[in-house]
């Protein structure tokens, strides 16, 4: 087999063999059972709650957790904020970067606060270490135990009872990033130690180059930083190149552990509901259509990225690595297009390549992945996402064999449609309302004041493009969705750190963030509530590979009906216009 | 089957009908309740207004004849919704109407009272005159006016236009079988029955609201939809207001009839359109089986079911016990014991004795008895049977029998005992002959299941419904009829 293919199945295997244990592992953690991390954790946990006077043991209703959550999250917020506006007289930072403008501090905070990690500034020169390791690493951490704790607080309401006392949030959430995350990150991060990647607080290093030139070379706490980017599915690199620079992703091997890292937690909550739940071949199930989504996007990929530019091959020049436009030789096509659907399916948005220079099906199937935000999709909020479509799902499915929809024993009710349906709405709502607004200001080239200056200090909107035509046009389509997918990638090429795409982004982050999150924690709490009914013969299974089907049909349905016209004028034209 | 339906679904009224309503139901105000068609006829107003707008001269719009057909089509698209939805309701209503001519013109044979007394002084008048305390006969043939009970009499009655039931019931006064409902059939004899319901308040003018639909409520899936179909319409109101913009961006300017069929087009019009037709006619599939409904959310929640509990008696059976089999005893010829069963049953007009003289084959007539005395059934003897001569002969239950038997110094011959223990786990009921307080035999009476009643559990056990039969008889028969009928519990 071609040693590249070979390259990508391995990781993918690999990635599934120690995913199915890590979910049997996670199920024990939320379920307060005994496992083998307790012996560090417990004292740790203790003074936690101590300090902050949390009884884990008071057990919250849904509305509690949230509220909870959604305090919490504001505090963070608030601190890190301060962190980025303050960075140039606080301590650690020895290239003495700048504090950054309001804007642009807001967008970040909010980013990296909703696991999305949209970056419109780059590390090298728009964060010191400090900002890095306790504003945006803290934040890191904490986001990804935040989507857990939700996932957790679902996996809790959909067992077989009817309760509405779901387990503390505050629990969920230290057990999430003490027990999960850090034992993880510590081991990422010692790998690419290994492999050459910086640990270190020192300044830029300055070196001679064999021609005689004299290199800045910006370093820093690298390696800590990339295990959490990758494990808590943010994607925030510390280099402004992300996973492409050579000291944030070394060798061919890093590059396998970071790919592994990042699709491994969203992987093995799938099966935490299953060994949590008890409904493990409910879980398959949901792996498999996962999966079967997942396929679909990365083959088509794999195979535009492999046969290259066909411009370039009309100018008769061979492509033997595919298309290497924004590419790095030692990972070459084949891994750059995996990684780059991987990492926009779940929520991380780290690249490894620039996503600009993709051939258009390769950037469809990115914009698509994100769309659908469910395959797999971000630690915990992935599994919520997912659970919407299976909500809806179950509805379409019940009545369809004449009975009251039911999910897990619970009845499927208008309140709960009623919730469904909003998230469902809202994403295509965000997406699609704001590249219109972006792109009717494009269109006008309407003149944006404040709002917009491009490099030559001109307010034209139709500046911030950097391509013409229908890639512009995707750019911008990307850039909110991704957003809205709170993915963080970016496809480049669009001049976004500007008010205009700072404030809009912002905005769009954080309600696709929180409102997701809420939805599916209040339609579960509110099932949990119910009376448990016991299934029957005429009781819609749901753990069968039909209804797989038609989860994975609602998906497709939702995704192409609502995203389709505008793919047709993105990356579908593009491609027409290219064959 | 064809041409039944044709009768019944596409009358040339019904279907004149319809057409008419699906235009009254064009208006705005009726068709906010279905959001779906709601936004379709948005839709079919801009396309005239855009069309007027190109008579007036806009010339960047297409030409007038492509504009009209989207028009039309979308113009067609919510009559053929309102005109399913229409013909629904026109048959519910048509029903309804025929209900409500039994009511009102039925002629009720009524009795004047005058004074205390009852005289033969009887008035027809219509039954919506009838109120409630009044007194009115029934012969053979009428059809009963309105809800009362019996007061004097007994008849057969045919209650199949309300219960389905298609074998008539026995109704007399006294009792708890003593209603009758407005609109049943008396099929023989003669009853009076005095008027319990107020006029608007008997069982057929509820089933009159019923089938109009007066008080038909959305169902709490009806409402889930709804939110599902709204939802959707949202999406692409949204998907199509944003592809404006785009298309601009792109420089290819899209004309407002494209915006609309696109829309049309992607939302589920279809389901939309054809959502209540769907809830009435399976309101009225339910009445056409004999089911009434009480509403769309009963129906919905037959759909729920998982366990049937069913009654035995009249329900997995027939009801009246049938006799099977002659045991006789040891020592006794069985064509005696058939004689003497059939004597004793001579006189005897349940059904019970009518089937055992039915199962001896011999016609009683032709039996020579001379001055019959015949003993009628008590529940204190609980036996019956025939005095001639010097020759008594009783049937009657086992225990009641064997009392009999062994205060007249008889032996109970054991072999009737093991015949009478095993027609009871057969799910049998033994009657014990006796001739003069010797024991001939036994009489096998089985209750007999309905045909079909096996295959229909099989089919409610292939839709997931388990079934269980409650009875107060003895177990061992209950659980011969249980594994008989192929009852799960």
């Amino acid at each position: 087999m071609n040693p590249q293919i070979l390259g990508v199945v391995v990781m993918f295997v690999a990635t599934l063999l120690l995913a199915v244990p890590l979910g049997r592992y996670i199920a024990k953690v939320y379920g307060g059972q005994r496992v083998w991390t307790d012996v560090f954790f417990n004292p740790i946990e203790r003074l936690f709650f101590k300090a902050s006077r949390i009884d884990p043991g008071i057990e919250m209703g849904w509305k509690q957790s949230m509220i909870a959550l959604l305090t919490i999250n504001l505090i963070w917020f608030l601190w890190v904020l301060f962190c980025l506006l303050n960075q140039s007289w606080l301590p650690m930072n020895p290239d003495h970067n700048p504090n950054m403008t309001p804007d642009l501090a807001v967008n970040t905070a909010i980013s990296f606060l909703v696991n999305c990690n949209l970056q419109q500034y780059s590390g090298e020169t728009g964060v010191s270490y400090f900002s890095q390791v306790y504003g945006l690493m803290f934040l890191q951490f904490v986001s990804a135990g935040t989507g857990m704790a939700a996932a957790a607080i679902v996996f809790n309401a959909l067992k077989d009872r009817t309760t509405d006392k779901l387990g503390n949030f505050y629990n969920y959430f230290l057990r999430s990033c003490t027990r999960i995350l850090l034992p993880i990150c510590i081991l990422v991060a010692a790998i690419h130690l290994f492999e050459g990647t910086p640990m270190t607080f020192k300044g830029i290093d300055t070196m001679t180059s064999v021609q005689g030139d004299t290199m800045h070379v910006s370093r820093g706490p690298v390696a800590a930083f990339v295990a959490i980017k990758h494990v808590g599915t943010n994607g925030g690199g510390f280099f402004g190149a992300n996973s492409a620079h050579p000291l944030e992703n070394p060798s061919y091997l890093s590059n396998i552990v970071q790919m592994v890292a990042q699709i491994l937690i969203p992987f093995a909550m799938v099966f935490a509901f299953g060994f949590y739940c008890n409904k493990k071949r409910l879980a398959w199930v949901f792996w498999g259509v996962m999966t079967t989504g997942f396929l679909i996007l990365v083959v088509p990929t794999i195979i535009a990225e492999v046969h290259g530019n066909p411009y370039i091959a009309q100018m008769g020049i061979s492509q033997p690595g595919g298309n290497m436009e924004g590419k790095e030789v030692r990972f070459g096509a084949t891994a750059s297009a995996f990684w780059s659907i991987a990492t926009t399916v779940i929520s991380t948005g780290s690249v490894n390549g620039m996503h600009d220079s993709f051939m258009p099906v390769s950037g469809m199937n990115m914009m698509l992945g994100m769309m659908i935000n469910s395959f797999y999709g971000g630690v915990g909020v992935g599994f919520l996402n997912f659970f919407i479509y299976v909500i809806l799902a179950v509805f379409i499915g019940g009545l369809m064999v004449g009975r009251t929809p039911e999910f897990g024993g619970k009845k499927v009710e208008a309140r709960e449609m009623k919730i469904a349906m909003i998230i469902a709405l809202f994403h295509p709502f965000l997406i699609l309302s704001f590249t219109a607004l972006a792109s009717y200001f494009a269109a006008h080239d309407t003149n944006m004041g404040w709002w917009f200056a491009d490099a030559a200090g001109k307010h034209n909107a139709g500046g911030w493009l950097n391509n013409p035509s229908h890639h512009g046009f995707s750019e911008m389509l990307y850039q909110y969705t991704s957003s809205s997918a709170n993915n963080g990638s970016g496809f480049e090429g669009l001049a976004d750190n500007n008010p205009f795409w700072n404030i809009s982004t912002g905005i769009v982050l954080l309600f696709s963030r929180f409102l997701p999150i809420i939805g599916p924690v209040a339609i579960a709490g509110l099932m949990a509530n119910k009376k448990f009914i016991p299934a029957s013969g005429g009781t819609l299974k749901t753990d069968t590979g039909t209804f797989g089907m038609l989860v994975f049909a609602v998906k497709v349905i939702i995704a192409a009906l609502a995203f389709f016209p505008a793919l047709a004028l993105g990356p579908i034209a593009e491609w027409m216009k290219m064959h | 089957m064809r041409s039944n339906r044709k009768e019944g679904l596409f009358k040339r009224e019904l279907v004149a009908d319809a057409i008419k309503q699906s235009f009254v139901k064009l208006n705005p105000r009726y068709q906010f309740r279905s959001p779906v068609m709601f936004t379709v006829e948005i839709g079919t107003m801009v396309m005239m207004f855009v069309c007027a707008w190109i008579l007036a001269g806009e010339k960047s719009q297409g030409s007038f004849t492509y504009n009209f057909i989207i028009f039309l089509i979308l113009l067609l698209t919510l009559l053929f919704a309102n005109f399913a939805e229409a013909l629904a309701e026109a048959r519910g209503k048509a029903q309804a109407a025929s209900l409500r001519k039994t009511r009102e013109d039925t002629p009720a044979k009524k009795v004047e009272i005058l004074g205390n007394m009852y005289v033969n002084e009887i008035n027809i008048v219509s039954s919506s005159q009838l109120v409630k305390g009044d007194v009115f006969i029934c012969e053979a043939g009428d059809i009963i006016p309105t809800d009362g009970e019996i007061i004097e009499g007994i008849a057969t009655v045919d209650e199949s236009a309300i219960t389905g039931e298609s074998a008539p019931v026995v109704r007399e006064s006294g009792g708890d079988k003593s209603s009758v409902t407005g609109g049943t059939k008396v099929l023989s004899d003669k009853i009076k029955v005095q008027v319990t319901t107020s006029p608007g308040e008997s069982f057929l003018d509820k089933m009159i609201a019923l089938v109009e639909g007066a008080s038909r409520q959305k169902t709490p899936n009806e409402i889930a939809l709804t939110i599902l179909l709204s939802g959707f319409t949202l999406v692409f109101i949204i998907v199509c207001v944003t592809l404006q913009p785009f298309a601009s961006y792109a420089k290819t300017p899209i004309p407002i009839s494209a915006y609309i069929s696109l829309f049309v087009c992607l939302i589920p019009t279809t389901i939309g359109g054809l959502l209540s037709a769907i809830g009435i006619s399976g309101m009225d599939r339910a009445l056409r089986a004999n089911v009434i409904a009480k509403s769309g959310k009963a129906v919905e929640t037959a759909g729920d079911l998982d366990v049937l509990l069913l009654d035995k008696t009249g329900t997995i059976t027939i009801g009246n016990r049938k006799a099977t089999n002659f045991y006789a005893a040891k020592g006794v010829d069985k064509d005696h014991l058939i004689k003497c069963a059939v004597m004793s049953s001579m006189a005897d007009e349940t059904p019970e004795g009518k089937s055992i003289i039915e199962l001896g084959g011999i016609n009683p007539q032709s039996l020579q008895v001379e001055n019959p005395t015949f003993i009628k059934f008590t529940a204190e003897t609980r036996s019956s049977g025939i005095d001639f001569g010097n020759t008594q002969i009783r049937k009657g239950a086992y225990d009641a029998m064997k009392n009999k038997v062994e205060k007249a110094g008889n032996v109970f011959p054991t072999g009737t005992i093991e015949d009478v223990k095993k027609i009871s786990s057969n799910g049998g009921t033994p009657l014990v002959v006796l001739e003069n307080n010797v024991v001939l035999g036994v009489i096998e009476l089985q209750d007999i299941i309905k045909t079909g009643i096996f295959e229909r559990f099989e089919r409610l056990r292939k839709m997931g419904v388990k079934t269980v039969m409650v009875t107060g008889d003895n177990p061992l028969t209950a659980k011969y009829i249980a594994e008989k009928a192929g009852v799960d519990d």
